[in-house]
């Protein structure tokens, strides 16, 4: 019943913060940008969670979903793939093939790396895999832009009103998403793999599919987040995109809200996003070190994440 | 006089999952005492408990009149309670006289050692001649030999054992016993898991049954041997 | 380019892999410490021995110290500074059984350090110049520089002592023990936090010698340090998570891959050719490449 109640608290919320580019003003002033960075953040920390959170596989190669995503939309639009007179700006078939494209990086190295690796031996070897893609990106020269990245034509930004509301859908989207998946059969599976691999295959659970299946849609949704943020930098590059920051943010946001629970990365996200912008707004200079302390912090003192400490 | 070993309404949980409801048990000093119980009866989590690797939920250990529940490990090994875990936790990768070292590690009894060290190879000569080998190069029986020589050489009070014929051969398996007993008889006390009811129940003073974390019998060892309902439970199909 | 090699272009890069491959493996020795008691991997350690850096280089520039002798002033105090964060920040994670916590603690003091540092002293590269800067040795015909063979003379010296330490103390023992199996550790007496704090401390000894090696031989900023965390990483692998020789040796083998890689096919694959060998290790050898399969008795 409670669970009934926070869901349709959470639409209520959903379609207000829908609403809010129609407010006069609101899509130009500085809230507005921390809620798209917000979205954003819940996107990418959701999409780890599916995977850590839920099935226990830590992944450290999330950025080089989010790269694989924003460097695709870069090259179909730069490429004109589609033909010249095709608006790639938005377009939903370009957000789709992004994540698309993730996923089946996520399917390839997956694959693989699933079937053999456990535990931190996984983690190292998505790493592994995030670098390789990076220095592929930075050394893949015409064809990839090298070290310099691709521009796309920034001369068709009007406003933040597109990127609000997909950032807003990817966020609240996934989030319903894996609270349905929480309670359905899928996820009752992933959470037995995550809490005891042998008994979950003894009980004839497939753990490699279900593992496997995590994985990429976490990649999937990783890489339109990441074409979500090439559509506002309007400049992809490995600095900005296959930067190991896009692994260690979500990874902070869903630990620091509760990793494994369905509210927790949104909490996180909210948390950290209010920190990093907080901090760059009054100190831009020290940002960094204040976000470093902070993350020590939390982790002294909620290391269960903040949607935990609320229940106890 | 008070028991070595007092055990009182002890809860333990893992999370959510409790292992252990109020048991209560009493070791008296120089005996032995036996704790039998199916697989998953939560005969290893007293144990665990009692050595200070598990927190109780509620209820009290007293060691020698005092209490001992809530400490820390380090604090129930200095007081003298020896805890041979089930599948005997050795450093295999370490020398067999290296485990034997890390037993006597305490300071309390680091000034036996030497004294310590001829006793356990006078009791298992093999390991005299297998000292500088890697544990995990002896044989089931001989690694053993390196658990229970491991525990002499931190000069228990009480020796607790989990297990200790887990997978080993029946002319070892009575060697064995054997030997607890020899140990027994000079004045440690003892604790012991067993699956190998029927011996167990030979050597000790006292038993108990647990059954789903309850304690379902207790009383004199040579009475459980005895009852129909032991040996009709516990017996029938092992021995 | 074929027709340039000769053996003594071979040599030559063969010598300065190692040369900078001894300098991974100290940072792995010291990984492979930490995981050992902690399970996690200090992803903050690069960054550790860029802020031991950064001391000898004050040391040198305002004390007028000489990179070497500040060995016996930043070991000791990088020892005790290890005591203290494990002390501070990972005394009460380590009791938990989720890694996570500690493992985000050591990302958190990473991002920390390293932006202090460049918050302080710029993120422009500094480096270190002495008299003995451009000295150069001859040994069989090749001109070695002086100060990277001290490097590599500082990367063995410390790992021998500490594997000396590991072998020879109940301490180290206890370490060792401690490592492959902590409940039973604990059972003898051993306390958990104890031996974590000594292996933070070695590990940020190691840090501070591998400071010293990296400050006299090449130029350094706040932000290399997590490359190299990265690199320590894959010499970890590469030795066997868990092995102090072997991590030594996986951070010399390293080196040789990235001198010949650079060398063979261009500057910029070595690191992807360095995280190749790496998955491919990770996937076929889990135990590393330099270690014999343990045949179970
Ligand atoms: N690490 C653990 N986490 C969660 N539950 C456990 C753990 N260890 C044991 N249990 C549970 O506690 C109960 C008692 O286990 P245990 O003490 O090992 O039994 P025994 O030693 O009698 O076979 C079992 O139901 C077991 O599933
Ligand atoms: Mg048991």
């Amino acid at each position: 019943m409670r669970e009934r109640i926070t869901v349709y608290l959470g639409g209520v919320v959903v379609l207000g913060l829908a609403m809010v580019p129609f407010v006069p003003g609101a899509p130009d002033s500085y809230l507005f940008y921390f809620l798209f960075l917000f979205f954003l953040h819940t996107a990418i920390a959701q999409s780890w969670n599916l995977v850590a959170g839920f099935t226990g596989q830590i992944s450290l190669g999330q950025h080089a979903f989010f790269g694989l995503g924003a460097y695709t939309t870069a090259l179909i639009w730069q490429r004109q793939l589609f033909g010249e007179s095709y608006g790639y700006y938005f377009d939903p078939l370009v957000l789709i093939l992004s994540g698309l494209v993730a996923g089946i990086f996520a399917l390839m190295v997956g694959f693989p790396l699933l079937a053999k690796l456990r535990g931190d031996y996984f983690a190292l070897g998505t790493l592994g895999f995030g670098e390789i893609i990076r220095v592929a990106f930075v050394k893949g020269g015409q064809f990839t832009g090298g070290p310099f990245g691709i521009i796309m034509p920034s001369s068709v930004y009007e406003t933040l009103r597109p990127h609000y509301w997909v950032g807003l859908a990817l966020a609240g989207g996934l989030t319903y998403m894996i609270h349905r998946i929480r309670r359905s059969h899928f996820g009752l599976a992933l959470i037995s793999v995550r809490d005891d691999e042998l008994a979950a295959s003894s009980h004839g659970i497939d753990i490699l599919k279900y593992k496997l299946i995590a994985f990429a849609l976490g990649a999937v949704f990783t890489g339109i987040a990441g074409s979500l943020y090439g559509h506002y930098l309007f400049h992809v590059s490995p600095d900005g995109f296959l930067n190991l920051n896009w692994t260690l943010y979500p990874i902070l946001m869903a630990v620091i809200g509760g990793s494994g629970t369905v509210l927790g990365p949104v909490v996180g996200a909210f948390a950290m996003t209010a920190v990093f912008t907080l901090a760059s707004v009054s100190y831009p200079e020290i940002h960094p070190i204040f976000s470093g302390a902070v993350i020590i912090l939390v982790m002294l003192f909620m290391p269960n994440g903040i949607m935990r400490l609320a229940k106890r | 006089m008070n028991p070595l070993l007092e055990i009182r309404n002890l809860a333990v949980a893992y999370g959510d999952v409790q292992a252990l409801w109020d048991v209560s048990l009493n070791v008296e000093e120089g005996t032995i005492v036996s704790v039998l119980g199916a697989n998953g009866a939560g005969k290893s989590t007293l144990m665990r408990t009692i050595s200070g690797l598990m927190r109780p939920r509620s209820g009290e250990i007293l060691f020698e009149g005092k209490v001992f529940s809530g400490k820390r490990p380090q604090q129930i090994t200095a007081a003298g309670i020896c805890h041979v875990p089930e599948g005997r936790g050795l450093f295999s990768q370490l020398t067999v006289q290296e485990n034997l070292e890390l037993g006597a590690y305490l300071p309390s009894v680091r000034g036996y050692f030497a004294q310590s060290l001829e006793r356990v190879f006078e009791l298992f000569p093999k390991l005299k001649e297998r000292r500088h080998q890697q544990a995990n190069s002896l044989s089931g029986g001989e690694q053993q030999m390196v658990a229970i020589g491991r525990a002499i050489m931190a000069r228990p009070k009480l020796l607790i054992l989990d297990e200790p014929s887990l997978g080993l051969s029946p002319i070892i398996v009575r060697q064995m016993f054997e030997l607890i007993e020899a140990l027994n008889r000079q004045g440690v006390t003892i604790l012991i898991v067993e699956q190998n009811i029927r011996q167990a129940l030979k050597i000790a003073t006292r038993a108990y049954v647990l059954h789903t974390g309850r304690v379902a019998m207790e009383g004199r060892a040579e009475d459980l041997l005895a009852n129909p309902e032991i040996q009709k439970a516990y017996m029938g199909t092992l021995d | 380019m074929w027709q340039f090699l000769s053996l003594g272009l071979l040599a030559e890069l063969t010598v300065n892999g190692i040369l900078f491959g001894a300098m991974y493996g100290v940072a792995a020795v010291g990984l492979s410490l930490i995981f050992g008691t902690m399970r996690i991997i200090f992803i903050a350690q690069g960054t550790i021995i860029i802020l031991g850096a950064y001391l000898v280089y004050w040391l040198f520039t305002l004390g007028g110290i000489d990179p070497y002798l500040s060995l016996l002033l930043v070991v000791p105090a990088a020892f005790i500074a290890g005591a203290g964060v494990y002390q501070a920040l990972f005394r009460k994670a380590a009791a938990i059984s989720d890694k996570n916590t500690s493992l985000l603690i050591a990302v958190g003091l990473m991002f920390l350090v390293q932006n202090t540092m460049s918050y302080a002293w710029t993120p422009n590269p500094k480096s270190i110049v002495t008299g003995y800067t451009a000295l150069g040795v001859e040994i069989l015909n090749m001109r070695l520089s002086f100060t990277r063979l001290m490097s590599m003379v500082i990367a063995f010296a410390a790992t021998g002592a500490v594997v000396v330490f590991l072998r020879r103390t109940l301490v180290g023992k206890a370490v060792r023990a401690a490592s492959e199996n902590m409940q039973a550790a604990m059972l003898m007496g051993i306390d958990p936090h104890r031996v974590n704090a000594i292996a933070f401390a070695i590990g940020f000894a190691l840090a501070g010698a591998a400071g010293v090696a990296l400050a006299t031989t090449y130029p350094f900023d706040p932000y290399f340090g997590f490359v190299f965390a990265l690199k320590a990483l894959i010499a970890l692998a590469l030795g066997g998570i868990g092995n102090v020789v072997g991590a030594l040796v996986g951070g010399l083998a390293l080196g040789l891959i990235e001198s010949y890689s650079a060398f063979f096919i261009s500057g910029g694959w070595a690191d992807a050719i360095s995280y190749g060998v790496f998955l491919l290790v990770l996937m076929f050898r889990p135990e590393g490449l330099f270690v014999r399969s343990i045949k179970k008795a």
